[in-house]
């Protein structure tokens, strides 16, 4: 039987050390990563961002990732939205006593690679093992320090009438794999999540212009959700283009059978930026250059028509509003 | 009342049929269908083919249009 | 300009330049419902049609008592599967998802046969199946059935609330002038009650759900209501033959019998629905689990019988917007995607 973890591992003696020394230490190779009780870090110049954000996913395998890539996407993506480089990591496991050491290593390689492909160092971590059934499988959060480009600001409250709404990438496929994952509904589909870490598209704007006037990560909730939030935080309208939104004809397909809205389910690897109409056809192109933002493109524009809403012109010329976000997304047969 | 979806037939066996709707394939009962071939598409209702459809599209609009404005 | 963008434009301009007398048209069917608030069909029309939303969402029509008879099996350790669309319709006290997070077992499937085979994987358990649904869906769970009798399943059963058109066409015919006949449940019993009901003086275009397919059926139902007299048009025959699925309705002949049915907002609408036959009476819940008598009492602000008879918009109704929003519904039409009106509040009936 293969290695599993024990609540000795989580206990903070030698059994402990072993784990990450063997697991972490191994593959979060960098200067500042030691046994101390705290890393000691060069000060930015710059302005810095902070943010921190939990991850549980089930399955915490799934086509195109697992949940340690997603645990470094999600921070980093978060650092990116405010136009920080991200610098460094930290990273805390809840583990479930009995989980395979080697799916452990496997999540650890994965945070690895992808903290060295978005350039981010991870510097601490905390190991915890909790009792069979306290938790489902392993638990991560990630909490990150990153430093502001000089001149971007963006924020969810600067969204002008008349800017441009861009889209990175088709939307929904992150959901759409974990709702096939679970394999609730007997469905199947070639469809892998977008998880990515997004800085390098970030930065890639930012060589364009600093004026970009919103970025979000669509993800809990998707796109439709961040435009609604965008609408609210803003004050201001927002009118979409239906046909002209990226889906993956699989994730459309999903999403006919299932009764859902590829709009609301979530990304792991999409930002949502807005952005003066003037600039947008740069910034696309700038996008489309980024290893993770090839398929960018303009979704719409900002107005000041109907504040708060999100108005979609459909495939026949009418108008309508993209239904608000609702709870738990549950799919519609009948 | 009752979404349905159309998708083409991949593979029959023994009532049941593997469809596919712009790549995404469920298996389906198509135990209420007559002379089913893969390749047919059907309307699928709860996991089961209410109906073999004529047309994939919905071309047929254009002449129940046509008949209206003779 | 491509052919198809062509039929469609006549068939919106015989829409909008539509100059005959206040003309009521009832969609009957919820996904008609739906897919005519997602595309914003309405605009196309001019003010004196109407389009009303008829009850073709079963999740509305399902009176509240039958959410209290499935809770009460769930809170007697039968796991409950069920459409996706019934876990968060109020019922008298709580909703199945309630239920759940009180410990119930809820289960949301894709197909009743998923929920057949969700039974013999888990002989430990007992399996409800909630058989809501008109004739399209019908045949789904009486499959269900037999593939559990076939299986020797003493684990499974359905708790029915199933219902049938015919004699709700009836109870609505002072309801509107044509109807818009959904296209799936026809596409089961065929198109022979329609024509009936065109001699008897009823109106109907049968419609299918595209944009150009809902836009076309309108036209023809505006055009052919111009010239006068009762008609039937199956605009749909790619799905709908006339003879319908006959598979399909020797099955449901076989497994179900007609009953009296409660539709919520319409009262009791005699041999509208359809319950299990004696013989298949070992997976009929109620007679299974022997369970009590289950009257469910509607919260008294709720309009949704009014907005289910097409008597009231859905913005007329008190607690419409305020207490009852998509997040926190009061009554069933706001819970359903299809229904009036959460069709009506998303897509903006107050906006827009």
């Amino acid at each position: 039987m293969s290695e599993q973890v024990t609540l000795a591992m989580g206990a903070g003696g030698k059994q402990t050390s072993e784990l990450i020394a063997s697991v972490f230490a191994k593959r979060f190779t960098s200067p500042y990563f030691t046994a101390d009780d705290a890393a000691v870090l060069p000060r930015p110049t710059g302005q810095i961002a902070m943010s921190t954000d939990g991850f549980i996913v089930s399955p915490s395998f799934f086509p195109g990732g697992n949940i340690g890539k997603l645990s470094i996407c999600g921070t980093v993506n978060d650092l990116s939205c405010m136009g920080a480089r991200p610098l460094y990591l930290t990273c805390a496991f809840v583990i479930e006593e009995g989980y395979p050491l080697d799916d452990l290593r496997t999540i650890a390689d994965a945070m690895a690679a992808t903290a060295a492909e978005a350039g981010v160092v991870l510097v601490a971590g905390d190991t915890k093992v909790a009792g069979r059934g306290q938790v489902d499988g392993v638990f991560i959060t990630t909490t990150g320090v990153g430093e502001i480009v000089e001149g971007a600001a963006p924020a969810g409250a600067k969204a002008k009438p008349g800017d441009a709404i861009i889209v990175t990438g088709d939307v929904g496929r992150h959901g759409c794999t974990i709702l096939l994952a679970r394999d609730d509904f007997g469905i199947e589909a070639d469809v892998t999540s977008d998880c990515a870490p997004l800085w390098s598209s970030v930065e890639a704007m930012l060589g364009v212009s600093k004026d970009i006037h919103v970025i979000r990560d669509a993800t809990r909730g998707g796109v439709g959700t961040v435009l609604y939030e965008i609408a609210e935080q803003s004050g201001v309208g927002i009118s979409l283009d239906a046909a002209s939104v990226p889906v993956d004809p699989a994730v459309g397909g999903v999403c006919r059978m299932l009764g859902l809205e590829p709009l609301y389910l979530a990304c792991e690897g999409r930002l949502v930026v807005i952005a003066p109409k003037e600039e947008a056809p740069a910034l696309v192109e700038a996008l489309r250059s980024a290893p993770h933002s090839g398929g960018a493109t303009i979704i719409g524009e900002v107005t000041d028509d109907r504040p708060g809403w999100v108005v979609l012109n459909t495939e026949i010329g009418t108008q309508t509003l993209l239904p608000q976000p609702g709870g738990e997304l549950l799919p519609r047969i009948c | 009342m009752c979404v349905g979806l159309s998708a083409k037939v991949v593979r029959i066996q023994d009532g049941m049929a593997m469809v596919d709707a712009d790549g995404a394939r469920r298996e389906i009962s198509v135990q209420l269908m007559d002379d089913l071939e893969p390749g047919d598409y059907v309307m699928v209702h709860a996991g089961i083919a209410i109906s073999k459809i004529t047309d994939e599209d919905d071309h047929e609009t254009d002449e129940i249009m046509e008949a209206l404005l003779a | 300009m491509s052919e198809q963008a062509q039929a469609r434009q006549s068939a919106a301009e015989i829409l909008s330049s539509y100059a005959g007398p206040h003309l009521r048209i009832m969609e009957v069917c919820g996904t008609h419902t739906h897919e005519i608030f997602r595309l914003g069909i309405r605009k196309l029309l001019p003010p004196q049609v109407d389009l009303i939303s008829g009850p073709g969402c079963p999740v509305c029509v399902t009176p509240v008592g039958f959410i209290d008879e499935a809770i009460w099996l769930a809170e007697h350790d039968v796991t409950i599967t069920t459409f996706g669309d019934l876990v968060r319709v109020p019922g008298t006290k709580k909703s199945l998802a309630g239920a759940r997070a009180a410990g119930g077992h809820v289960q949301v499937v894709y197909s009743p046969l998923d929920a057949v085979i969700y039974a013999q994987e888990h002989p430990e358990e007992q399996v409800c199946f909630l058989a809501v649904g008109f004739e399209t869906t019908v045949p789904a769970a009486c499959l269900a059935v037999e593939k559990a009798q076939e299986l020797g399943l003493t684990n499974f059963s359905l708790l029915t609330a199933n219902k049938t058109m015919p004699n709700a066409y009836a109870a609505l015919r002072d309801s509107a002038d044509v109807f818009l006949y959904p296209g799936h449940v026809h596409a089961i019993t065929g198109t022979q009650l329609c024509e009936d009901l065109a001699e008897q003086g009823v109106s109907g275009v049968l419609a299918g759900f595209t944009a150009k397919e809902l836009i076309t059926a309108l036209a023809v139902a505006v055009r052919k209501a111009e010239e006068g007299k009762p008609f039937f048009v199956n605009a749909y025959p790619r799905v709908v033959k006339p003879e319908g699925t006959p598979a399909a309705v020797a099955l449901i002949e076989k497994v179900m019998e007609p009953c009296d049915s409660e539709w919520r907002g319409l009262g009791v609408i005699p041999q509208s629905g359809l319950a299990l036959r004696e013989e298949y009476a070992a997976f009929d819940a109620r007679k299974k689990y022997d369970m009590p008598h289950i009257e469910g009492r509607a919260n008294p602000a709720c309009r949704c019988g009014d907005v289910l008879r097409g008597a009231c918009k859905p913005s007329d109704c008190p607690v419409f917007g305020k207490g009852c929003t998509p997040m926190h519904p009061v009554g069933a039409c706001m819970v359903s995607g299809e229904g009036a009106c959460s069709a009506y509040y998303q897509y903006g009936g107050g906006v827009l």
